[in-house]
């Protein structure tokens, strides 16, 4: 409201700033209460002895005890807790690699090179984000196969090194549509071909790109679920999430406080990077749904 | 996403230049994006397009079964139930999550202090939502006894845990489907923004009320923001695999009710490993999801105003 | 290919007899599809390093058994390195599909009688039958159960343990709500009778107790109470020979206890998953398998049960033995000698009986049985007393299910489930199993 224009609406505030901003906070802290309560409720019955935990809205334990956490820290049938993390993070680290790579360069040719071809793939890669990708996990299962690859991690991260994603293709070309053509000029003035454009000019520009799509990948690949499932058999190649529901078939169904040990032990490297990076993550949203 | 034709750039210098430098250099830096479509999109398609009219398992080489599968499909009872079960989820569970979206996007969009903070609260469970660790959390909140059962004795209803009850466990998906509602009320969030302000005042001198205004102004200008939402939530709906998987212990159960369709697939293709029968319902998913996606894509002509269209 | 019952004493008396001579002959008609050129079965090389690979289905304490054993094996044979590996049940059966497919199953594995059909028949599995009497000693066996591995005159599996239907009792439950346990010989409506007994006097209890879990959706169950009938449970070719109306009857005569409520509750069943309502102390009796009475009394935290005979039908109880598993080898695998060692080692050594007691299933061979160290009063006495006991109710042979049995036993569970929630009547249950059956059922 910064004209003076007198409309209703800009009286209203005039006459009552306060109790809007306190009835906004009300209702924002009740909605907060409302979605954050089972995340509360993860975290605090993991140090709450398992019989407490059922039957008890509660939240506050009445005993602290941090034995749940090391029976999840213990590992599943002689495979260690660790061994499950590291698996998550090899997959997780290789698909950033992949995605910022092959992301990076797909981007490149759909946003600054024009060649013969390039709307209809583009139209294509889009089309690709609107396919239900189950279409293509039986094929690409007895493709994998038949190449002996399953049981390793290739079928998981081969996708990535080839662009198959292409919420990160798109991200990164609306991010290239906003830097300005100039920039190509001066450095093809300078000599440099595509690829010196590329590498020297627009991909340090991109970095919030970069940034965002890397985050997002890596969250992506350590919740992914159905991907392991297929393909990795044996537990000592198993990330956490698999692990996790190894865990959880196995634990006796009134060990809830393990459970929700281990639970809380998967989504740690999760939530360090959401409270880390938020702001890449929550504009890198907000700029998707947007033109340009 | 229609912004794909639109471009932002500034005056370039004249009309591109196709050259066969530039070509080469397309296609070269499309290679991995080529490589990938070919063998890991295109060419599984063609292959699951055969098999769906195979009988298929693994062990022995496909056998041509013409169009058995579909027929069988149409008169499998658990087929039906977990087209039925996914068609509840996405008519139920994407309207409510988007009025929650929208509901609490324009609820944070005034400048008050913690704006910030609040977004990122809200946003924070779109990243874990679809993970195990939550299904396992969600699922042990819907027990008998729990959280839950708990506070639904509170309030008056009749004691009783989600979890056993077939009739409770669709909402119990629902309601985890809704807690994510961050991802598109963070989309809403940046469409309302960029509503001109004078648009909304332009209204208010004319008289119009908070609802009117809604109404009349934001839900316009939010049109191409919300049919983007509608699409990929839609979209993602179709496929939600590994909440069911954990919530119901991979049974789909109890008695289906958590059988959604991209499960039910699961099962049938490497479960029973009757790869032919489950490619046969995939590409039934592919048709739906195109159909839809085209219907909403017609339909949004009606509805959706682009800013710079002539009205 | 028709399985045909051979005798089982003169065929292993003559596969010992003839196994030097002949192993050439049999390796050579034996090679159909995916087997390495087998050589002759030779004893075990222990002079080079061989590797095998080890898989299992079940749980952190059966892993932790495996490795003893395993680590007492390589003692024995220094130059043999073991891979071991496992997965729970539903996992581990997907992933040996996948292998199957891909032409690489583990050297040695656990099998069950209700896969070991297809694999046999899919050339996925070593006959063993040229092992026996070189590497693999299988004098300890009583033929019966020994045949229960073989399929198409070949031996494909060797039973590690011995298993048959009982009835699971809660006896601390009965104690407190004051009522006797069953008596053995009942039939199967006194048996409904007496569970309905129990469930109206738990029915005050807190939490609320039943006498029984429905078991109208267990397929080996239903299988029992065919038998008991005079009747088959299958064919030759693993389709079912019983009929619809057969299956109508069974879903029919426990539908009055579900109506009343009688049994345990489906929803707390689906809430407590893994467990069952006996494991979470709110039912007092389950029919299952007697191995499984180690697990149930550690999961219900007592050892105040019991185990008691199957209810019988008007001709006798007609059980039968079931190997609880077995052990069997790839086709294609690189090193048969040592596998058939490794797999004679686990089945014979009296130190691996101690080791893994019985959960397992009472061990097969008599060696490991008494080197098991059992206390009396035990769940172990338990079983192997309860085994010793219905022997000679143990008159059947063992019903071999056919390819594709896993996966119907499945969905007979499943259907279970829908009737429990009222959501089938027992003809739809028949109609929909018996189109499973037609479907999966009596491949190749």
């Amino acid at each position: 409201m910064t004209t003076a224009t007198v409309t209703s609406a800009s009286l209203r505030a005039r006459r009552r700033p306060r109790g809007r901003s306190i009835g906004f906070h009300v209702l924002a802290l009740v909605v907060a209460v409302v979605i954050l309560y089972p995340g509360v409720w993860m975290v605090v019955s993991s140090f709450k002895p398992s019989g407490d935990i059922v039957g008890n809205v509660n939240l506050w334990p009445e005993t602290w005890t941090l034995e749940n956490y090391t029976s999840a820290l213990g590992g599943i049938g002689g495979v260690s807790f660790w061994t499950f993390v590291l698996n998550s993070l090899i997959l997780a680290v290789g698909s950033v690699v992949g995605v910022v790579l092959s992301a990076s360069v797909s981007a490149y040719a759909f946003a600054r090179i024009s060649f013969p071809g390039r709307g209809v793939f583009f139209a294509i890669m889009i089309g690709t984000m609107l396919l239900p990708f189950h279409v293509v996990i039986i094929p690409q299962y007895i493709l994998f196969n038949s190449m002996g690859m399953v049981n390793t991690f290739l079928p998981l991260l081969a996708p990535k090194f080839l662009a198959t994603e292409a919420f990160f293709v798109f991200l990164m070309v609306q991010f290239l549509r906003g830097l300005p053509r100039e920039l190509d000029e001066a450095a093809r003035i300078d000599g440099c071909g595509h690829w010196g454009i590329f590498r020297r000019v627009l991909l340090p520009l991109m970095r919030p790109a970069v940034i965002t799509s890397s985050i997002f990948a890596f969250i992506w690949s350590w919740n992914d679920f159905l991907g392991p499932l297929l393909y990795l058999k044996r537990p000592d190649t198993y990330p956490l999430p698999i692990a996790l529901r190894l865990y959880v078939d196995q634990t006796s169904v009134s060990d809830y406080g393990a459970q929700m040990a281990m639970a809380v032990l998967a989504l740690v490297p999760v939530l360090l990077f959401f409270v880390v990076f938020q702001r890449y993550l929550v504009d890198g949203v907000a700029t998707q749904g947007l033109k340009g | 996403m229609r912004g794909a034709t639109a471009t932002s750039s500034p005056a370039r210098g004249g009309r591109p230049r196709r050259n066969r430098a530039d070509t080469k250099a397309g296609y070269a830096f499309l290679t991995p994006w080529l490589l990938g479509f070919g063998l890991l999109t295109a060419g599984p398609m063609l292959m699951s397009l055969y098999l769906a009219f195979t009988d298929y398992n693994l062990f022995r080489a496909p056998t041509f079964v013409g169009l058995d599968n579909f027929t069988a499909l149409f008169s499998d009872p658990r087929f039906l139930k977990s087209a039925q079960v996914t068609a509840v989820y996405v008519v139920v569970g994407v309207p409510v999550k988007l009025a929650a979206a929208l509901a609490v996007a324009v609820l944070l969009n005034a400048r008050h202090r913690g704006q910030g903070t609040y977004r990122s609260m809200f946003y924070a469970p779109s990243l874990i939502g679809a993970s195990v660790s939550v299904a396992i959390v969600w699922r042990a909140m819907f027990i008998d006894d729990g959280v839950a059962d708990r506070i639904q004795q509170l309030l008056g209803f009749p004691a009783g845990g989600w979890v056993g009850d077939p009739d409770m466990t669709m909402p119990m998906m629902i309601l985890l489907a809704v807690w994510q509602f961050g991802a598109p009320m963070v989309i809403f969030l940046a469409g309302l923004k960029q509503i001109p302000a004078e648009l909304h005042e332009a209204a208010a001198v004319d008289g119009a009320g908070p609802l009117r205004r809604f109404v009349s102004v934001t839900i316009p200008m939010l049109s191409p923001v919300l049919f983007f939402n509608l699409l990929l939530e839609t979209i993602g709906a179709f496929q939600v695999f590994s909440s069911a998987y954990i919530i119901s212990g991979g049974t789909g159960g109890p008695a289906d009710s958590t059988l959604f369709y991209t499960f039910y697939l699961y099962l049938k293709g490497f479960t029973e490993f009757r790869m032919g029968y489950a490619s046969a319902m995939a590409w039934v998913l592919v048709i739906v999801v195109g159909v839809i996606t085209a219907v909403l894509f017609r339909t949004s002509r009606a509805w959706v105003h682009y800013t710079g269209d002539v009205r | 290919m028709v399985r045909t019952r051979t005798t089982s004493r003169t065929r292993t008396a003559a596969v010992q007899v003839t196994a030097l001579a002949a192993a050439s002959a049999l390796a050579l008609s034996a090679c159909g599809g995916g087997s390495t050129a087998s050589a002759e079965a030779a004893p075990v090389a222990t002079d080079r390093d061989i590797q095998l690979s080890l898989v299992w289905w079940g749980d952190d304490d059966r892993a932790g058994r495996y490795e003893e054993a395993v680590a007492l094996f390589e003692e024995k044979y220094p130059n043999i390195d073991v891979q071991t590996q496992f997965q729970a049940w539903d996992d581990y059966w997907t992933a040996r599909s996948t292998e199957a497919a891909g032409q690489t199953l583990p050297d040695v594995m656990q099998m069950d009688l209700a896969y070991i059909h297809q694999y046999a028949s899919n050339n996925q599995l070593l006959d063993l039958s040229d092992q026996l009497g070189v590497n693999l000693d299988t004098d300890g066996y009583d033929d019966g159960l020994l045949a229960s591995g073989a399929v198409n005159d070949g031996q494909y599996g060797i039973p590690t343990s011995t298993n048959t239907l009982g009835m699971i009792v809660h006896q601390d439950i009965l104690d407190e709500l004051g009522v006797d346990a069953p008596e053995e010989g009942l039939t199967w409506d006194e048996y409904d009778a007496w569970v309905r007994e129990v469930s109206e006097a738990g029915a005050d209890a807190e939490p609320r107790v039943y006498g029984g879990t429905d078991y109208t959706g267990t397929l080996w169950l239903f299988i029992q109470w065919l038998l008991q009938q005079g009747k088959a449970a299958f064919d030759d070719d693993g389709t079912p020979a019983f009929t619809e109306e057969d299956l109508v009857a069974w879903v029919e005569r426990t539908q009055p206890l579900r109506d009343d409520g009688v049994f345990y509750p489906v929803s707390r069943t689906k809430q407590v998953e893994p467990l069952t309502g006996l494991q979470v102390n709110e039912a007092a009796t389950e029919m299952t398998w007697d191995n499984m009475t180690a697990g149930y009394s550690a999961n219900a935290g007592t050892e105040n049960v019991d185990l008691l005979p199957v209810p019988t039908g008007a001709e006798g109880s007609s059980q039968f033995w079931k190997p609880s598993m077995l052990l069997s080898a790839s086709s294609t695998t690189q090193e048969p000698d040592a596998a058939a060692a490794l797999i004679d080692f686990l089945v014979n050594d009296p130190e691996v009986g101690e080791i893994f007691g019985t959960s397992k299933g009472v061990p097969a061979v008599a060696e490991q049985r008494d080197a098991m160290e059992v206390e009396e009063g035990s769940i172990d006495d338990k079983i192997v007393g309860y085994e010793d006991h219905v022997a000679e109710r143990v008159t059947a042979d063992t019903p071999l299910p056919g390819e594709g049995y896993g996966v119907v036993e499945v969905e007979f569970k499943r259907l279970g489930e829908e009737l429990a929630y009222g959501n089938i009547t027992a003809e739809e249950f028949a109609e929909q199993w018996f189109a499973s059956a037609e479907a999966n059922l009596g491949g190749a």
